[in-house]
């Protein structure tokens, strides 16, 4: 008996045939589109994460072929897994789609939704999931929770205001490196994230906790503010690394490389886990080979610059008039002293400022 | 004069001591079980005993004995759920603190059922003095042979570890306690895997109340199916209640489960009534978890019959107009309580004891105690009431662990039952500031409507 057992499971009407033990969530990602519950906490290459945030939550209409009563309870559908025959309603459930806007609206309760100068924006699970389930207004009058922001370290900002308690970090560094320096104090709605006494989280691999979290309360502090991400064009390239895959997402503006991640696919998961110094260290084009540009969901935001399969057209204008290069009424270099070409914005420490552009 | 099983003993002077206890008839019942049953004899008779587990669920103990796994060489193990921290409930303080055998006893007898060899109790922080009263009885059970290795000559053997918790009430969840056992973050686990399959350290693993594992003492003593002729249905045995608020005599006591609430809450032989002639408001019968209930629902089901102190006749009519057995902290309430106060200190105690792992509970136990706090202080408002039953019904059923459920219930029963208690707060805020709402019609009969 070599072969795998299969479970049939109907998922919003839709039949798949999947092996034992996969979750319903991971059955439903097969099948793909509205279908795959959203996951805030849950992340498949991290063991035992999940079952906190209840957005995948899901009714079961009927358990298995065997035992055909439903579960009582809507199920978080990342910790449950398939019996043959289960049939699941998601976003066929009004039930569900009920629960699921709580929830939202719970997670939403003690986030500061500061979008307009949060780092994460446009890459946000939380953003992605209030569009899609949540309602536009809160019933929530009260003042929201607020935590002094903690330097962990010279490349991690933790912005403790944002965090939904997802425990993805925690996870992170529990199974990523040796010695998890960083965890959950407190309880109830003032738990939080934190090192006991502030300190550095240091490891060769804890820059990932950067690419798990889903919201932007850790932020790697070689990026911050210096860019939106939409505006920053996705490559992906690798380098041979001695600690890890070296595969990565170079998210540039022209030549200039203003972060590294590492790649991540359609479900917000990264492919391979990547180092600090891959992500943080090689901010150059030269340090990588790049591949091309990454394919990004054309519902993301990021993929509105439509840098894929374009082509610049060539510059005429030479050709055209014989050679001479046209006569500028005004050059805004000669006339202002910001935006020196010069200068690379992606080395300025922190968001530009006129300072940085002073020649004095 | 009713049945005592459990407390029979309590106020024999020196109890406590190993010496009194087995004077006292002490350590018969683990003789018998351990020389003349087997294991599965022992399950047989909790299972014929009908006894439901005590520690709020009321689920029957044999059932979850018999689902425990038993794999190859993996070992399994007992744990004595001993953090009582439910706000009006302090049932298993006083059997600990006067009884200590009595709970030994009952361990070591569910130990060999179970095949446990190594036995936990797990309790509270907050009873900073009963560790040493439990290790004390342990020392002396294993100077007298009944503990340790190979029991009275059957090749048994078992130890009995104390562990004390650091003060958090979410460790009284089964798998909180594991984890907390294992030295971890007390956050509850994802069920299923049940800990009866995957416990401490992922073995097979049972968790009871305190109150459960002393009854099989009796139980053995009387055999199953004696035990089961007491109470009434499927309410078998005696419960211990613990008596709180406005009552002229409370304190613990031992019911066999046939007598009515009034008879409870009124009869001298019990709490002996309200003090300073007061009137009976409402009353929670299980610990600060389950409904709250107006009197006239509490002593009267909503069909008019007599209310009795046992699981089924507490739970009639669901949680529209009934309650639960739950861990028997009953908490009396009297003309003078204002529910709104009340249900804010509930909220503000789920709020502080929220692991905050699930959002709905983390973030929605804040909600609705800031809510509450806004209504008691006089700045609520109408649409409050509504927007707190969202919020509750939201946070029901969509949790990781009961703990959830527990603070939906009591707003949703205050809401469901005192809303206009809810809304005189709303209308009245400066009035609601110096007085309380009083008893309105809570107490009335209930209408019951004729037809012609």
């Amino acid at each position: 008996m070599s072969e795998q057992q299969l479970f049939k499971v109907t998922i919003d009407n839709i039949t798949i045939e999947v092996p034992a033990g996969t979750s319903i969530l991971e059955a439903a990602r097969k099948i793909g589109g509205e279908v795959a519950p959203p996951a805030m906490c849950f992340y498949s290459k991290l063991k035992g994460s999940g079952g906190k945030c209840r957005t995948c939550l899901v009714e079961v209409s009927k358990g298995s072929e065997k035992d055909p009563r439903p579960m009582p309870k809507l199920v978080a559908s990342c910790r449950t897994t398939v019996m043959d025959g289960m049939e699941v309603k998601n976003i066929t459930s009004p039930k569900v789609v009920d629960a699921r806007a709580g929830v939202v609206e719970f997670l939403l309760l003690n986030h500061p939704l500061d979008c307009p100068i949060c780092d994460q924006a446009g890459e946000c699970h939380l953003q992605d999931l209030s569009y899609e389930h949540g309602k536009e207004g809160t019933r929530y009058e009260f003042q929201r929770r607020k935590f002094k922001k903690h330097d962990l370290g010279p490349y991690i900002q933790l912005h403790m205001t944002r965090c939904i308690m997802c425990f993805r970090c925690v996870y992170t560094a529990d199974q990523l490196t040796e010695n998890r320096v960083h965890g959950v104090l407190d309880r109830g709605d003032h738990a939080e994230i934190a090192t006991f006494i502030e300190k550095s989280l240091d490891n060769d691999f804890i820059g990932n906790v950067i690419d798990v979290c889903p919201v932007g309360a850790l932020t790697d502090k070689t990026f911050r503010f210096k860019n939106r991400v939409w505006f920053l064009k996705p490559m992906d390239a690798h380098r041979d690394c001695p600690k890890c895959s070296g595969k990565v997402t170079l998210w540039n503006r022209g030549e200039e490389v203003f972060r590294v991640t590492a790649r991540k696919d359609e479900w917000g998961e990264v492919e391979d886990w990547i180092c600090n110094e891959c992500r943080f260290e090689k901010k150059h084009s030269s340090d990588w080979v790049i591949e091309g540009p990454r394919e990004i969901s054309r519902h993301s935001v990021i993929s509105q610059g439509h840098y894929v399969h374009t082509v610049t057209p060539t510059e005429t204008f030479l050709a055209v008039n014989d050679g001479r290069a046209p006569h500028l009424l005004l050059d805004i270099h000669t006339e202002s002293d910001v935006n020196k070409p010069e200068i690379e914005l992606s080395l300025i420490n922190g968001p530009a400022h006129s300072n940085n552009f002073n020649s004095k | 004069m009713a049945i005592k099983l459990l407390l029979e003993k309590a106020h024999v002077q020196g109890i406590r001591t190993y010496e009194v206890y087995r004077r006292e008839g002490g350590y018969t019942a683990l003789e018998k079980a351990l020389k003349e049953m087997s294991p599965e004899a022992i399950v047989e008779e909790l299972k014929k005993s009908g006894m439901r587990g005590r520690g709020g669920a009321g689920f029957p103990t044999g059932m979850k004995w018999s689902f425990i796994a038993k794999p190859e060489g993996v070992p399994r193990h007992l744990v004595c759920n001993a953090d009582e921290s439910e706000p009006g409930t302090f049932k298993d303080r006083y059997l600990m603190e006067f009884l200590p055998h009595l709970l030994i006893e009952g361990l070591i007898i569910s130990s060999f059922a179970l095949g446990s060899n190594a036995t936990y109790i797990y309790i509270r922080g907050e009873y900073a003095w009963i560790p040493d009263i439990l290790e004390e009885a342990i020392r002396e059970a294993k100077a007298a042979g009944f503990l340790g290795k190979n029991i009275l000559g059957t090749g048994f053997d078992c130890e009995i570890y104390v562990q004390r918790g650091a003060g958090a009430y979410i460790c009284g969840e089964e798998t909180a306690l594991i984890e907390s056992l294992e030295g971890k973050r007390g956050n509850p686990r994802i069920k299923p895997p049940f800990p009866a399959i995957k416990g401490v350290w992922d073995r097979p693993t049972v968790v009871n109340n305190v109150e459960t594992l002393a009854a099989l003492v009796p139980i053995i003593k009387m055999g199953g199916e004696e035990y089961a002729k007491i109470g009434v249905g499927r309410s078998t045995g005696t419960k211990l209640i613990s008596a709180c608020g406005n009552l002229n005599k409370p304190g613990v006591y031992e019911i066999d489960m046939t007598i009515s609430v009034e008879e409870f809450i009124y009869s001298d032989e019990y709490c002996g009534g309200i003090p300073n002639g007061k009137r009976l408001k409402a009353c929670i019968p299980g610990g600060s978890s389950v409904p709250i209930l107006p009197a006239n629902l509490l002593l009267k089901t909503a069909k008019g019959e007599t209310r009795y102190m046992n699981y089924e006749s507490l739970s009639d009519g669901g949680f529209a107009t009934g309650s639960m057995m739950g861990s028997g902290g009953f908490i009396v309430l009297d003309e003078d309580q204002c529910v709104v106060k009340h249900t804010l200190t509930l909220a503000r105690f789920y709020r502080h004891e929220s692991c905050g792992q699930c959002s709905p509970c983390r973030e929605g136990t804040g909600w609705m105690e800031k809510i509450l706090k806004n209504i008691e202080t006089g700045k609520g408002k109408m649409s409050d009431i509504d927007l707190l039953w969202d919020i509750q019904r939201r946070i029901e059923g969509n949790t990781i662990c009961p703990l959830g459920d527990a603070a939906a219930w009591p707003v949703a029963a205050a809401i469901r039952h005192f809303r206009d208690e809810f809304e005189w707060h709303i209308t009245n805020p400066q009035e609601a500031q110096i007085r309380n709402f009083g008893l309105a019609h809570y107490a009335d009969p209930i209408h019951v409507p004729v037809t012609a």
